[in-house]
């Protein structure tokens, strides 16, 4: 590397020839960045003198270096470059971005602030962070790369509703996403997102939207606002964190086009090894016999089913590999174009995104069946300097998405795939008819049928924004104040077409002639609106921003409103009146509080306001003398500390104008006379409730943010103690005669506590740049009060535990033999059998029930952690990201491990699918490692004993995985000039590439029945113009 | 000058957002208030009645209604062909006061539907109670509706119906737990003081017959005063029925004797109880208006038959056949069945022959090796057993039959599936739709009713005794024989009156969920629910049957704590005035 450092040919410097007229000893010449604008202030030295010089603001600077010498150019959140003078005397140097932003000024709520006087825990992850991610949210690139943020993926691909909006859904009860404030119509039933324990609200642009879609090229920011002092200018909804995404504004200068195609392949990760039917039913007929049953399956049975001498009568289908694919391709083409003069400038993002989903098509289908998503985005942004005082800012957002699946229903085909063993049904008999099975409702359908004939449904979402920015300028009143006025209409609506269709199933009798078994339905062709979403938000401000001496005041006076409105439903109001004032002296000393009186229109008249308060205060300890004069390698060392009464406003998920005693109609139809007329009823709805309020909190955030070694080195710590109080919950005392479920109340208190950590270190060594930055969060929470009855065994208790514990019994290991077992507690009529899990009878009454259900899981504070490392060499880049999480439990009381139980499946006598780890079942000759009990109808079901869920289900979540990589060239800035471009660069990025997990089983986050996780590998090109 | 231009703009702009804004609604219009459904200008009653139907559909719907079985399936009359179900579980004694069965939790069960919840029915019925009297009902019921009092408005016939309801929730309560809170006529709000304690099981009972006796005279006596709309509605009979069955209930042995704790019984045995429940019996019989179906069948397809006194429609718009999809055998391509219900060989056994004779008596002419053959035509009514006509051809029943196929699908566990409720589908090819009501009285439970308690006052058994039985066994089609005893033995003791009095209950009533609580009232459960549940496995070789009998379930009843059911655990741990049933924790 160091030979070709010093072979620095001009052709692969990132470095073109001007032809000027040359001064001797004189270098002159202009720096750009990638999308060819010019840089100015890049700081420009040579080597082992004393010349230095900055550019000005067209980029360009005039050095004094002598043929030979190195020159050195030098710009925050840019790789360094150098070049070596030679004959000539011209040059244009580009600089290449660094893949970590440290800008001096970030995006906060509402605005920006320059990073300095930041009071409270933001962490910032910007563009070149996002586009290494190929998916179809911006989400997925989240994980791992934002301290305090905790993701965890749940399903592979994009799901959508087929039904219109019931009253349920519309008012928030049983809606997409019931734990984000206001989140209607949120596109990510991905990725869960979770700030200190709570679902962040996502603000985009200043505007709160459950947009998870945008082209994170057309991103410049997402940031993570954890603490109080951050938030509480969303007053009654400020208690969780927030997600805040700053799309790129235009930039003034010639027009910038930028191109990125991209392609890529999925392969689904996790999916369980099915049993081949001949050792499927060796093992049926074992739990046959464990359970004193006749055997199913005969001697013949089995070697039909090996040798697949009957493939009709005894079928052995691998389903997974009959209606699944291994790659399915994924494409995206983003093309974003921005420029414009100081008077007028523009931004014009247009994207397109196309995944395909993991089913198999019938290749004589004349449309598609698989699952499919195709996005089109479309992102302008026009401000426009009227005079010296007004300038405007339009932007318009619009997203056209058609998504679609399988007739049988994604879902519905993912489950029963899981569920149906290899020999359910042939896939066809042979007359060409699809097979199923009289053994049960759920192989009354074929699988293939389902996933390749049932035609399709439709989903399309479309959507528009549009956000005018108006700002004038009052300095004519007073130096430093301004008026801000920004509205804001979005509209967005999801409808369904349903052409699907139903094959019926036909069943070969013994005399050859075929038995239908399920039924057929007619290819549909119906629409659906699901929901219409409209959305208008306005905000009035008034800025003030001024430096008196050594002080500097900012205040914000502002007034918004909020009007949701989806289907039928009234508008949901949110109004904020917030007064913000910060102060601080000399750079040194900062403080800062901010007052909101905020509320929402669907508490109870003459209660619907709060008011929420919120201060900080700070210390720029680096700045004073004694660290300045002592510790000369200390850069920054500043003191953080915030503190918040913030509002939670969820009355949306408990109450729906519950203030008032309302009556339902036709809760149960009751049909009388002799035409058995239909008569709906009346009903009394829950009890009214006018005393519900917002949930409140009170948050305290200690920092410090660190600068070392001439900011190579910057370091981050938080600690935050959040105390929910008034969790809306239904009192201890809901005594059962009162004859109607009690209403929801104020009662409970959580307590939300850790620390998060990050620290970033970046060098280079001449033109080899490279940077590792770590963040490591804890995640520690606490039941302080929740109305519990104090039960009568102390280990029932729920209060004083972490919020989320797992209740069950608790497992040691199996009764290896009889005589251990007829010891063992009894399960209701259940006496255990050697074989069984042997559970811990805590009360000692010599029966396993409820009383015996302890804390068993989530007890541990959740540990989540990423880092990402790379290096810039000479147009290479590397970037990776390894993220993890330990301290994490999952669940695995399912059919995974409970064989034959069928996901959902509960047929009699069982008949789902087993998997091969039942292979590892309980025998007395394998007793000793043994990993399931034995196998057993009786037990898995009749009684529930081996199922009962225990510490035995309970596995460890903890996994650590190489969550995305890029490897990337930019071809040297003078080969693409002479191609005609800024700049071109090639690259290979790669999603979930590997995982070490604590459990085995399958993955550790997108657990079976949903759609599988994918790894992808895709690469991509990127032009500038 | 551009300057005010772009200030003029900016003005114009919100002074039209503020002249723009207008009322909107701010409550969503389609809430209704309690104004609404007791409205004082609904002179027709509309509203107020569809509340009323609401407290109607709080009773108890029989049909597969414990989760998927028939409560009678946790008897010894039959068991449930799906494994762990919740019949299984109570009749294994598998549950506790946090385990007992949602759908035999009345008590604390809230559901979307309210359905099976009899507090919840206490507070509807109470709430209705206490509203009504706004309502201008000028409906007034004619001459020939046969009201006593003439010109009663319906609202307060609607009122008493609200009282019978209350009546009958409560007693759904008391006969599975004993004494309970009695709330009165209070709506409780959440502020009130629930933590109530249980009044005395004669309290409880004492109330319940209170409330029949203050209505009877508000009722309308018989349907018959708009058929067409008034089948489901509360009448005389309905009432009369009601105070009958809990005035038996309270005689029983399980109450009627010196318990210790007042909650759970009466703390003495007191012989005029029988002499109470067999006058209130008798009072249902003297009713005119209603007489025994002469085709038992048709009592549970005819929505306003002569025998019924009481019925909960059923939940499907119209007529149907749920019942045979639930419970018909399988092996039917054209007409589906679960046959969840597989009634046991205790169940068979207990029907006499055709000439009324038990089959343990030698001079019955029962036949082992054709065990079906020459029975009480009743057996055929309430039991699909191998080689019984359906769908228009002979049930097979026997191992590896089109009806027990042994292939791994749901099947009968006993070698028998459930007949009674089904519509005629002996000689159909797909089912027939019919009416599904549940029956909650009628005329023949009345009948037993009345010779069970007479029984228990004379000392030897009276001609009206054994008229009540010949009664039920002629309508049922037994042969009268010579002696015109229909099949019964002369003279009988009142011990030997009692056993048939209980053998006839067991075979006629069956599967209407009489047995399981009758064998808790009598206190027989502790002998026969320690007794294992028997089926039968029969072997077709060649056309010849062997019929194997053979244990199908070990049930179990721990007596005496299971004779009552645990109060739900948390409402014990919540209410500190709420003693639980002794035995359970």
């Amino acid at each position: 590397m160091l030979l070709l450092a010093k072979t620095s040919f001009a052709a692969i410097r990132d470095t073109t020839i001007l032809q000027a007229k040359k001064i001797p000893g004189w270098v002159s010449g202009q720096v750009i960045n990638q999308d060819h604008r010019p840089l100015k202030d890049v700081k420009v030295f040579v080597k082992n003198t004393q010349s230095v010089a900055l550019t000005d603001t067209d980029g360009h600077f005039n050095i004094q270096a002598p043929t030979g010498s190195t020159v050195v150019f030098q710009l925050h959140d840019y790789y360094s470059n150098e070049i070596t003078v030679d004959e000539n005397a011209g040059v244009t140097v580009r600089l290449q971005a660094t893949y970590l932003q440290s800008p001096d000024k970030i995006d906060v709520l509402y605005g920006t602030q320059s990073t300095e006087s930041v009071l409270g825990a933001i962490s910032t992850v910007y563009t070149s962070q996002l586009t290494t991610t190929p998916a179809s949210l911006y989400v997925y690139a989240l994980p791992g790369q934002l301290s305090g943020l905790y993701t965890q993926q749940t399903s592979g691909f994009s799901s959508f509703s087929t039904a219109s909006l019931t009253y349920g859904d519309v008012d928030g009860l049983s809606h997409i996403s019931t734990g984000a404030v206001n989140a209607r119509a949120t596109d990510n039933n991905e990725i869960t997102l979770n700030v200190r324990g709570q679902t962040p609200v996502t603000i985009i642009d200043g505007v709160q939207r459950e947009i998870s879609s945008i082209d994170p090229e057309s991103i410049e920011s997402i940031s993570v606002l954890k603490d109080a002092l951050s938030s509480i200018l969303l007053g009654i909804n400020s208690s969780r964190g927030i997600l805040l995404v700053t799309t790129k504004k235009a930039e003034a200068g010639r027009p910038r086009i930028s191109f990125t195609a991209e392609s890529g392949v999925q392969n689904p990760l996790g999916l369980p090894t099915p049993l081949p039917a001949y050792q499927y039913a060796y093992l049926y007929n074992e739990a046959a016999t464990n359970d004193g049953s006749a055997p199913l399956y005969t001697a013949a049975d089995f070697n039909a089913y090996k040798n697949h001498t009957d493939p009709y009568g005894h079928p052995d289908v691998n389903w997974f590999n009959t209606i699944l694919r291994k790659n399915s391709p994924e494409t995206s083409y983003k093309l974003n174009v921005d420029g414009g003069s100081g008077v007028a400038k523009y931004t014009i993002g247009l994207s397109y995104f196309n995944q395909e989903g993991i089913f198999n098509q019938a290749p004589s289908s004349a449309y598609g069946t698989n699952d499919d998503l195709k996005r089109y985005i479309i992102n302008s942004d026009v401000a426009v300097q009227v005079n010296k005082n007004l300038s405007v800012d339009l932007q318009l957002f619009g997203r056209v998405q058609q998504s679609q699946e399988p007739g049988g229903g994604s879902s519905n085909i993912l489950n029963l795939l899981y569920g149906t063993p290899n020999n359910a049904y042939p896939i066809y008999n042979p007359n060409g008819t699809f097979g199923g099975s009289v053994l049960g409702s759920a192989f009354q359908n074929n699988l293939l049928a389902m996933t390749e004939y049932s035609g399709y449904i439709q989903n399309n979402t479309n959507d528009i924004l549009a956000n005018l920015n108006l700002n004038y300028n009052l300095n004519s009143v007073t130096k430093g104040l301004s008026f801000n006025l920004k509205g804001n209409v979005s509209y967005e609506s999801a409808n369904a077409l349903n052409r699907s269709l139903q094959n019926n199933t036909y069943i070969q009798n013994k005399d050859s002639t075929y038995a239908a078994v399920g039924s057929t339905v007619a290819q549909s062709n119906t629409f659906t609106t699901i929901y219409t979403l409209r959305q208008t938000y306005y905000q009035a401000s008034l800025n003030y921003d001024r430096q008196f001496g050594k002080s500097s005041i900012n205040g914000l006076l502002m007034y918004d409103t909020k009007s949701l409105n989806s289907n039928y439903d009234l508008p949901a109001v949110t109004t904020d009146r917030a007064l913000k004032v910060a102060y601080n002296y000399d750079g040194k000393y900062f403080a800062e509080g901010a007052l909101n009186s905020s509320g929402y229109n669907r508490y109870t008249p003459g209660h619907q306001f709060g008011l929420f308060y919120a201060g900080g205060l700070g210390w720029q300890m680096g700045k004073e003398s004694f660290i300045k004069d002592n510790f000369s390698w200390i850069d920054s060392w500043k003191w953080r500390a915030t503190y918040g009464k913030t509002g939670n406003n969820n009355i949306d998920t408990y109450s729906y104008y519950g203030y008032v005693q309302t009556y339902g109609n036709g809760n149960t139809d009751y049909y009388t006379g002799t035409g058995r007329n239909q008569t709906p009823t009346y009903y009394e709805n829950g009890i009214a409730d006018p005393f519900l309020s917002w949930e409140t909190a009170n948050k305290i955030d200690f920092g410090a943010d660190i600068s070392l070694f001439k900011n190579h080195l910057q370091l981050t710590g938080d600690y935050y103690h959040d105390k929910y109080s008034n969790l809306v919950q239904i009192r201890g005392a809901s005594i059962a005669l009162l004859g109607i479920a009690y209403p929801y109340e104020n009662i409970g208190i959580n307590l939300y506590h850790g620390f998060e950590f990050s620290a970033t270190y970046n060098n280079n060594v001449g033109k080899f740049n490279y940077f590792i930055t770590g963040n490591i969060s804890t995640q520690a929470s606490k039941v302080i009060y929740s109305d519990e009855e104090t039960p009568q065994y102390p280990w029932n208790k729920t209060t004083g535990l972490p919020v989320g514990t797992i209740f069950g019994y608790e497992a040691d290991g199996f009764y290896q033999n009889a005589a251990q077992a007829a010891k063992g507690a009894v399960f209701g009529s259940y006496t255990p059998k050697a074989g069984d899990i042997k559970l811990k009878d805590l009360n000692g009454d010599g029966v396993i029930n409820q009383f015996d259900e302890a804390p068993i899981g989530n007890l541990k504070p959740l540990v989540f952690y990423g880092t990402t490392l790379g290096f810039n060499y000479k147009g290479f880049s590397l970037s990776v990201i390894i993220q993890g999480v330990f301290n994490r439990e999952i669940n695995t009381d399912n059919s995974y491990n409970a064989p034959f139980q069928g996901l959902g499946l509960f047929a009699s006598p069982p008949q789902g699918q087993a998997y091969e780890n039942a292979t590892a079942r309980w025998t007395p000759e394998t007793a000793a490692t043994a990993k399931l009990p034995e196998l057993s109808f009786i037990n898995t079901k009749l009684n529930g004993y081996n199922t009962a869920f225990s510490s035995f289900y309970l596995k460890s979540g903890d996994y650590v995985r190489l969550k995305n990589a890029e490897l990337g060239y930019s071809l040297p800035y003078s080969w693409a000039q002479r191609l005609g471009f800024a700049n071109i660069r090639v690259f290979i990025d790669g999603e979930n590439i590997a995982t070490l997990a604590g459990y085995g089983g399958y993955d550790p986050e997108v657990s079976p029945d949903n759609y599988p996780i994918q790894r992808v590998i895709s690469a991509g090109i990127n032009v500038k113009l | 000058m551009k300057n005010y231009k772009s200030k003029i703009l900016i003005g114009l702009g919100l002074l039209t957002s503020v002249f723009a804004c207008k009322k909107t609604e701010t409550f969503p219009v389609d809430k209704l208030s309690i104004a609404y459904v007791f409205d004082v200008r609904d002179s027709a009653g509309t509203n107020a009645l569809k509340y009323l139907l609401n407290v109607y559909a709080i009773l108890p719907y029989g049909h597969n209604r414990v989760n998927k079985d028939y409560l009678d399936a946790a008897s010894d009359d039959a068991v449930s062909s799906a494994s762990g179900e919740d019949v299984t579980l109570l009749s294994t004694g598998n549950y506790n006061s946090i385990t007992l069965p949602a759908s035999e939790n009345v008590w604390s069960t809230l559901n979307s539907t309210n359905t099976a919840n009899y507090w919840n029915g206490v507070r509807d019925a109470n709430e209705f109670i206490a509203n009504i009297g706004v309502v201008p009902v000028k409906d007034v019921v004619a001459a020939n509706g046969k009201i006593n009092g003439i010109g009663v408005s319906t609202r307060y016939i609607w009122k008493a119906e609200a009282r019978f309801l209350r009546a009958f929730f409560y007693f759904e309560l008391v006969k599975r737990w004993g004494g309970v809170p009695l709330l009165g006529n209070k709506v409780y709000n959440v502020d009130d003081n629930l933590a109530l304690p249980r009044n005395n099981f004669s309290d409880c009972i004492n109330y319940i017959v209170s409330e029949c006796d203050a209505i009877k005279d508000s009722l309308i006596t018989v349907q018959t005063y708009n058929p067409s709309s008034d089948n489901y509605r509360v009448t005389l009979g309905s009432d009369l029925a009601l105070k009958a069955r809990v005035l038996l209930y309270a005689a029983s042995p399980l109450f009627n004797a010196a318990n210790t704790n007042s909650l759970v019984g009466y703390t003495n045995y007191d012989p005029t109880r029988w002499t109470a429940a067999a006058s209130a019996a008798q009072d249902v019989l003297n009713l005119s208006g209603y007489s025994l179906d002469p085709s038992f069948k048709n009592i549970f397809l005819t929505q306003n038959d002569q025998e019924v006194l009481f019925i909960r429609t059923a939940n499907n718009s119209n007529t149907s056949n749920v019942v045979e999809t639930n419970n018909g055998p399988p092996g039917f391509p054209s007409a589906v069945g679960y046959g969840i219900t597989s009634p046991t060989e205790d169940l068979v056994d207990a029907f006499p022959m055709s000439n009324g004779k038990a089959i343990s008596d030698p001079a019955s002419g029962f036949d082992p090796t054709h065990p079906y053959a020459n029975r009480d035509p009743r057996l055929t009514y309430t039991v699909l057993y191998n080689g019984a006509q359906w769908l228009s051809t002979q049930l097979q029943t026997y191992e590896g039959g089109q009806s027990k196929p042994n292939n791994g699908q749901q099947q009968t566990l006993t070698g028998y599936y459930l007949r009674k409720f089904m519509g005629n589908q002996e000689n159909a090819t797909q089912y027939q739709s019919h009416d599904e009501s549940w029956v909650l009285f009628r005329l023949a439970e009345m009948k037993l009713s009345y010779a069970e308690a007479e029984n228990e006052v004379l000392s030897t058994p009276s001609p009206a005794i054994y008229q009540q039985l010949t009664d039920l066994r002629a309508r049922a089609g037994i042969a009268p024989g010579t002696d015109g005893m229909y099949g019964l033995t002369a003279n009988m003791t009142q011990a030997e009156m009692r056993v048939a009095i209980q053998n006839e209950r067991r075979i006629e009533m069956a599967f209407e969920e009489q047995r399981y609580f009758d064998i808790r009232r009598w206190k027989i459960a502790s002998t026969v629910m320690n007794q294992p549940r028997m089926g039968v496995s029969i072997v077709n070789t060649n056309g010849n049957l062997t019929y194997n009998y053979m244990q199908v379930l070990v049930t179990k009843f721990n007596a005496p704590t299971m004779y009552l059911y645990p109060i739900p655990y948390d409402e014990v741990l919540k209410n500190s005035a709420m003693k639980q049933n002794p035995g359970w924790n």
